[in-house]
C-alpha cells in the first residue's frame, strides 16, 4: 500500500494524540516524549498498534519535537530518535496495511523577523528530520501555525525525500493562526508548492474547527485532512471535554464540505478513532470540483485578482539617481519607506526590483524581499531577468509570489517557468521573443498563447498566467498605443487570461506626462487591464483605478473609493492641518511635527540656499533645542523622536538633492549601530539611528541579534570610528562584552558606546566601553564629541 | 484553559508613565498621534491566555510544580507562595500581529513605533489583569496571590522555557522563547499566583515586580513612580 493507492478509499483515517496515551501512562506534563523511542520502545509500538486496531490507516510516528534545537542536551541525535521512532511505527504496522508517517512539528523557535531564526537555518533543521526519517511512507508536517516556517519544511521535504507531504496548520476561532496566517493563503501556498494533502489539526474541537474546515475546502484542490482536538482542555486536570462518540457525531458533519482524511488531535484516544471510522461507514466523499480564482497573497492577506489591482511600480532602481544611492551604499531602509509610502498609497502588490550594475542582485534581492516583507503586508512581484535572481527570491518569499517574468524566448520559457511551478507562484508572460516586440497585436496575441501553452504543459494552473502586452512610446510610435490595447483586450477575451501592463512608459518625451498616463490607463482598464503597474502615490492614477472600481461596480457602495477621499479629499494629505502655508518656517515645522511641510519647505529653500547652510544654521539648531529641552525634561521622548523624523523628512529632500547633481551627500563620520548577539529588541537602537543621521552622521545599522564578528568585520572593513552597542536584556549583555572583547583583540580603531536598559555606566565600564549613552540624545553627544576631539577628520 | 481577552482601551497614563513622561504639558501633536496609534494598536491586539493549576510543594532549593520537571527557585518567589498550596502558572500575550505592527511602523515613523510600543506594553499589563479576572471566576473563591513573574527579585529567568512547556503555551496562545530567554510576541508575561488557605496581607507591590523596572525612568533618577 501506498498514499496514491490509499486514497482510492472512500476516506483514510489517521491515528489520534500521542501525547494523551503517554501522559496516561505516567509522561509527566513538560518532558519530551520523544526520548521514549529509545528509553521504552514497546510503549510506542503498543499504542501505535492500538490506533491500527481502531482503523487508522496512517500512524503518525513519535517524531514530533525531534529537531535539533528540542533535542539539544538529551543525549541523543536527531538520527537516534526519529530513526528509532519510525522504527517503533513500523513494528506496529507490521502484518497491516497501515502507512507510517515521520510526524514532524514547529521548531519550537521562532523566525525572522519575529524570532531570530532565519528561513536557512529552518531549512537545514527540517532537512536533517526528512534525511532521519527516510524509511517511512509519508511525511507529515503538522501544528504549524507559521506559513514561512511550513514552507521552509515543505521545501526540505520535498527536496530531500520522494515521499507523499501532508500539511496541517492550526487555526484559532478567528480563523487565523497565532502568527495571523489565513487559510486562503495557506491552502494557495501550499498548493503551489505541490504538497499531497492540506488540513487542519489541533486547537480546537470538531465543533469549533466546521467554519475552518469550510473555509479550506473551499480553497483546496487536492485531499483536505482534519485532525481536531477532543474538545477543549479543563485548566485544572487537562483533561478534554468531549466524548468519543460527540467528537464522531461531529467529524461525520464534516464530510459535505469534502474532507478526505480524518483523525484526531489532542485528547483522542484510539476510541475516537474507532468511533469515527464507524459513523464514517457508508458515507460518501463528495470529492473537489472547486475553481480556485487567480490570486497572490502573504501568509495574512490573500489579494484575489477579480477587479483591477495595483502593482506599484517605485522599487525600482531604473532612472532614480536617489534609488541608485540607496542600492549601492545598501540603505535597505530607503526601500522600505518606498514599499511602505506605496502600500498606504493603495498598492496590492509591489513590484521589487533591485537589480543594478555594481551590486550582487541576487544577494540584494534576498535582502530586499525578507525585510519588505517582514514590514509590509502585501504580495510581491519579484522582477529580474535573472533565473538566479528570481531563484533565490522565490525560496525566501512568504507567501505566494508573481514572477516578473518570462518572455517566450525559449531560453527564458525553459528557465524561468520550472522556477515558477517549483515554487508555486504566478508568472507575468511579457509579448515578446527573439525577434523583438511584434508590432501588431496579433503578433503579440501569438506569443500570449505560446506562454499559456508552454506554462499549463508543466502544470502551472492558467489562472496563475498573467500577460503583460507590453506597452511602447506613443511620441515615437503612435499607432503602437492602439497594438497594444487590441492585444489585451484579445489575451482577456480569447484566452481568458489575466492582465498585466506598465503604464508610464506610453508618455515617455511627452510634457505633462501624467495626463497622458492617466487617460491611457481608464482605456485599458476598459479593454480588461487587471493588474496596472504604476506609481500609486501619483494621485490621478491611483484615482483612475479606484474610480473605475466604483464604475464597474467592483467596489461595493463604494466603500473603498470614499475611504480613501471621503475625509479629506486626498489620499496622501499631510497630517499637517490648519496652518496657512505661507505662515509657516522650517522651525515651526520641526517643532510641531509637521513632516510634509518640512520637506515642502526644504525643497523650497534649496531653490535659492546652500543645503550645508539649511543643515547648519536651521536643522541643526533646531535639533539642538529640542534635545536639551528633553534633556531639561521639557518635553519628554516622543516629542524629541517626532522632530528627528521631521528633520530626517528635510535631510531626504536633501540627499535627494545631491543625487540629481551627481554630488556625494555630506557625512560627518561614519558609525555602526547593532543589537548584539540573542538580543532582538532593537526599537531603542533605531531611535538612536534616527537621531544621529539627523546630525549628519552616515549610519551602518547591522540590526538585532548581531553577530559579534559581524560587528568587528565591518568596523574594519569601513575604517568605522564609533561603534554603538545595544542590549536590552540581562541575558544578552555577555554578547555585548564578547563583542567589545573581539573589537579590541582585532585592533579595530575605535570608541564604543552602549546603551540599553539594563545597563549602568559603571557596568559599561567594567566590559571595556568607552562611553555610557543614557539615551538618545547623549548618544548624539558622544558622537560629536568623538569625531572632534579623537578623529578630527 | 486558554481564552482570548477583550481590552477595550488603553492606559493613556500607564503609557505615558512608559514614554518618560513626567508632567506638564503633552503637545497636541503627540495627543493626535496616541489616538491614531491606540485605534490601530486596538484593532491589531489578539489578546490570548493560558492558566493551568498545579499542586505545589515547598522543597529546599524552592518550591515544586507538583508532576512537572519544574522547580521554583530562590526565596522571593518562595515567600510569594508562603501558605500555598496550589499554584496558577498563566501566560499572556498580545498576539505576534502587535509585533508586527510596530515593526512596520519602525519603518514608517519612529514617533508612531515608540507610541505604540510603550502603548502596547501599557496593554499587555491590562491583559493580565483581565486575565487575573477570569481565572478567579473560574477556579472560584480563594485567597489569590498577587501576580509574580520569573525575573523578579531572585526568581530566575531561566525557569521560562519549562513554564512555557508546563503550560503548552506554544500550542495554546502562540508564545515561544528565545535562546537569550526573550518571550516572543514580545509584549507578553508569564507569571505565577498562589492561591492560599489564609488570607494574604495586602502587601505594597513596587518595582520588584513592574514589567518597566529596568528601564523605568524614575528608577534611573533614583525615584519612585508611586505605583
Amino acid at each position: 500500500m501506498d498514499f496514491k493507492s490509499l486514497l482510492k478509499k472512500e476516506f483514510v483515517s489517521l491515528d489520534g494524540a500521542m501525547g494523551t496515551m503517554l501522559q496516561a501512562r505516567g509522561l509527566k506534563t513538560g518532558e519530551a516524549p520523544e526520548l521514549l523511542n529509545i528509553e521504552k520502545p514497546e510503549i510506542l509500538t503498543e499504542i501505535h498498534r492500538e490506533y491500527i486496531e481502531a482503523g487508522a490507516d496512517i500512524i503518525y510516528a513519535n517524531t514530533f519535537g525531534a529537531n535539533r534545537y528540542k533535542l539539544e542536551g538529551s543525549g541523543h541525535s536527531v538520527e537516534e530518535i526519529i530513526g528509532a521512532g519510525i522504527k517503533n511505527a513500523g513494528k506496529a504496522c507490521e502484518g497491516t496495511e497501515a502507512l507510517v508517517a515521520l510526524d514532524l512539528g514547529p521548531i519550537g523557535q521562532l523566525l525572522e523577523p519575529t524570532g531570530s531564526l532565519t528561513f536557512e537555518e529552518a531549512y537545514d533543521i527540517y532537512k536533517e528530520e526528512v534525511l532521519a526519517g527516510k524509511d517511512c511512507d509519508i511525511i507529515v508536517l503538522e501544528t504549524m501555525t507559521d506559513l514561512y516556517e511550513l514552507k521552509a519544511a515543505v521545501l526540505a521535504a520535498k527536496e530531500n525525500s520522494d515521499k507523499p507531504v501532508i500539511c496541517t496548520m492550526t487555526f484559532e476561532e478567528n480563523m487565523r493562526t497565532f502568527t495571523g496566517c489565513c487559510i486562503s493563503s495557506m491552502a494557495l501556498v501550499l498548493q503551489g508548492l505541490g504538497v499531497d494533502a492540506v488540513g487542519v489539526n489541533c486547537s480546537l474541537g470538531p465543533r469549533e474547527l466546521y467554519p475552518v474546515v469550510e473555509e479550506l475546502c473551499r480553497w483546496s484542490n487536492i485531499p483536505v485532512a482534519v485532525k481536531p482536538n477532543a474538545g477543549l482542555p479543563d485548566p485544572v486536570t487537562n483533561a478534554y471535554n468531549i466524548t468519543a462518540r460527540e467528537f464522531a457525531e461531529l467529524m461525520e458533519k464534516l464530510v459535505p464540505l469534502g474532507v478526505k482524511l480524518f483523525g484526531g488531535c489532542c485528547g483522542t484516544t484510539p476510541e475516537f478513532i474507532k468511533e469515527t471510522n464507524r459513523a464514517l461507514k457508508g458515507k460518501k466523499y463528495v470529492g473537489i470540483a472547486h475553481k480556485i480564482p487567480a490570486a497572490c497573497c502573504t501568509p495574512a492577506k490573500t489579494v484575489i485578482i477579480d477587479r483591477p489591482r495595483i502593482i506599484g511600480e517605485r522599487i525600482n532602481p531604473t532612472g532614480k539617481k536617489r534609488f541608485k544611492e540607496a542600492l549601492l551604499a545598501d540603505d535597505i531602509d530607503y526601500i522600505l519607506g518606498q514599499a511602505i509610502e506605496q502600500v498606504k498609497g493603495g498598492a496590492d502588490i509591489l513590484d521589487v526590483n533591485v537589480g543594478l550594475p555594481g551590486i550582487d542582485e541576487k544577494k540584494m534581492m534576498i535582502k530586499a524581499v525578507k525585510a519588505i516583507q517582514g514590514v509590509a503586508d502585501v504580495p510581491l512581484q519579484l522582477d529580474s531577468t535573472i533565473p538566479e535572481v528570481l531563484e533565490g527570491a522565490l525560496r525566501v518569499y512568504n507567501g505566494k509570489a508573481v514572477v516578473n517574468s518570462v518572455n517566450g524566448e525559449e531560453k527564458s520559457l525553459q528557465t524561468v517557468l520550472p522556477l515558477v511551478k517549483k515554487y508555486g507562484a504566478a508568472v507575468v508572460g511579457l509579448c515578446l521573443d527573439e525577434n523583438g516586440i511584434p508590432k501588431t497585436a496579433e503578433g503579440r496575441f501569438n506569443i500570449a498563447k505560446k506562454i499559456l501553452d508552454r506554462a499549463v504543459a508543466i502544470g502551472i494552473r492558467k489562472e496563475d498566467v498573467y500577460i503583460d502586452c507590453l506597452t511602447l512610446t506613443v511620441s515615437a510610435e503612435q499607432e503602437a498605443a492602439r497594438e497594444t490595447l487590441n492585444a489585451l483586450e484579445r489575451v482577456k477575451k480569447e484566452l481568458g487570461l489575466k492582465t498585466v501592463l506598465g503604464v508610464s512608459n506610453i508618455s515617455f518625451g511627452l510634457p505633462d506626462r501624467v495626463k497622458i498616463n492617466s487617460n491611457f490607463l481608464a482605456m485599458a482598464l476598459t479593454k480588461g487591464l487587471d493588474l496596472p503597474i504604476i506609481n500609486p502615490n501619483t494621485e490621478s492614477m491611483a484615482a483612475a483605478v479606484r474610480a473605475y472600481n466604483v464604475l464597474m461596480g467592483y467596489d461595493l457602495n463604494s466603500a473603498e473609493y470614499i475611504a480613501a477621499y471621503g475625509q479629506s479629499g486626498s489620499v496622501s494629505a499631510d497630517t499637517a492641518v490648519n496652518i496657512q502655508k505661507g505662515d509657516m518656517d522650517l522651525a515651526y515645522a520641526l517643532e510641531n511635527g509637521l513632516k510634509g511641510e518640512g520637506a515642502r519647505i526644504t525643497a523650497e529653500l534649496l531653490k535659492t540656499a546652500d543645503p550645508m547652510a539649511i543643515i547648519n544654521d536651521i536643522l541643526i539648531p533646531a535639533l539642538d533645542k529640542t534635545g536639551s529641552e528633553f534633556e531639561k525634561g521639557k518635553i519628554f521622548l516622543p516629542q524629541l523622536i517626532l522632530t528627528a523624523s521631521v528633520a530626517q523628512s528635510c535631510f531626504e529632500v536633501i540627499k535627494n538633492h545631491y543625487a540629481q547633481k551627481g554630488e556625494k551627500s555630506v557625512s560627518k563620520g561614519k558609525i555602526i549601530l547593532a543589537t548584539v548577539k540573542g538580543d532582538i529588541h532593537d526599537i531603542g537602537k533605531n531611535i538612536v539611528r534616527v537621531l544621529l543621521e539627523n546630525y549628519g552622521y552616515e549610519v551602518i545599522d547591522l540590526g538585532k541579534d548581531v553577530d559579534y564578528m559581524t560587528v568587528v568585520n565591518c568596523a574594519i572593513e569601513n575604517n568605522v570610528h564609533l561603534i554603538g552597542l545595544s542590549a536590552l536584556m540581562t541575558t544578552t549583555l555577555v554578547s555585548m562584552e564578547k563583542t567589545i572583547r573581539l573589537l579590541h583583540e582585532h585592533n579595530a580603531d575605535c570608541k564604543i558606546m552602549v546603551g540599553g536598559a539594563v545597563l549602568t555606566p559603571e557596568y559599561a565600564a567594567q566590559i571595556g566601553a568607552d562611553f555610557y549613552a543614557r539615551d538618545a540624545k547623549e548618544s548624539c553627544d558622544i558622537a560629536k564629541k568623538v569625531f572632534e576631539e579623537f578623529y578630527p577628520n | 484553559m486558554s481564552g482570548t481577552l477583550e481590552i477595550k482601551s488603553i492606559n493613556r497614563r500607564e503609557a505615558f508613565r512608559y514614554m518618560g513622561y513626567k508632567g506638564g504639558e503633552i503637545n497636541q501633536g503627540i495627543l493626535d498621534l496616541t489616538d491614531q496609534c491606540e485605534e490601530a494598536l486596538l484593532k491589531t491586539v489578539k489578546p490570548r491566555m493560558v492558566y493551568r493549576v498545579f499542586d505545589i510543594m515547598n522543597v529546599e532549593k524552592g518550591v515544586e510544580v507538583k508532576t512537572t520537571p519544574l522547580i521554583f527557585k530562590g526565596k522571593d518567589i518562595k515567600a510569594h507562595l508562603e501558605n500555598c498550596r496550589k499554584a496558577i502558572l498563566m501566560c499572556v500575550t498580545l498576539s505576534a500581529e502587535t509585533d508586527k505592527l510596530i515593526r512596520s511602523l519602525e519603518a514608517e515613523s519612529m514617533e508612531k513605533a515608540f507610541i505604540t510600543d510603550t502603548l502596547a506594553s501599557a496593554a499587555v499589563e491590562q491583559a493580565c489583569e483581565r486575565a487575573e479576572e477570569i481565572i478567579k471566576e473560574q477556579v472560584g473563591e480563594y485567597n489569590y496571590t498577587w501576580r509574580f513573574s520569573p525575573g523578579y527579585g531572585d526568581f530566575p529567568l531561566d525557569v521560562q522555557r519549562d513554564f512555557l512547556k508546563v503550560t503548552d503555551a506554544a500550542k495554546r496562545i502562540g508564545l515561544n522563547i528565545t535562546d537569550s530567554l526573550i518571550l516572543i510576541p514580545r509584549k507578553s508575561v508569564t507569571a505565577v499566583m498562589g492561591i492560599s488557605e489564609e488570607a494574604i496581607p495586602p502587601k505594597r507591590r513596587g518595582c520588584i515586580c513592574c514589567n518597566m523596572r529596568d528601564r523605568c525612568e524614575y528608577r534611573k533618577g533614583g525615584n519612585h513612580c508611586g505605583f
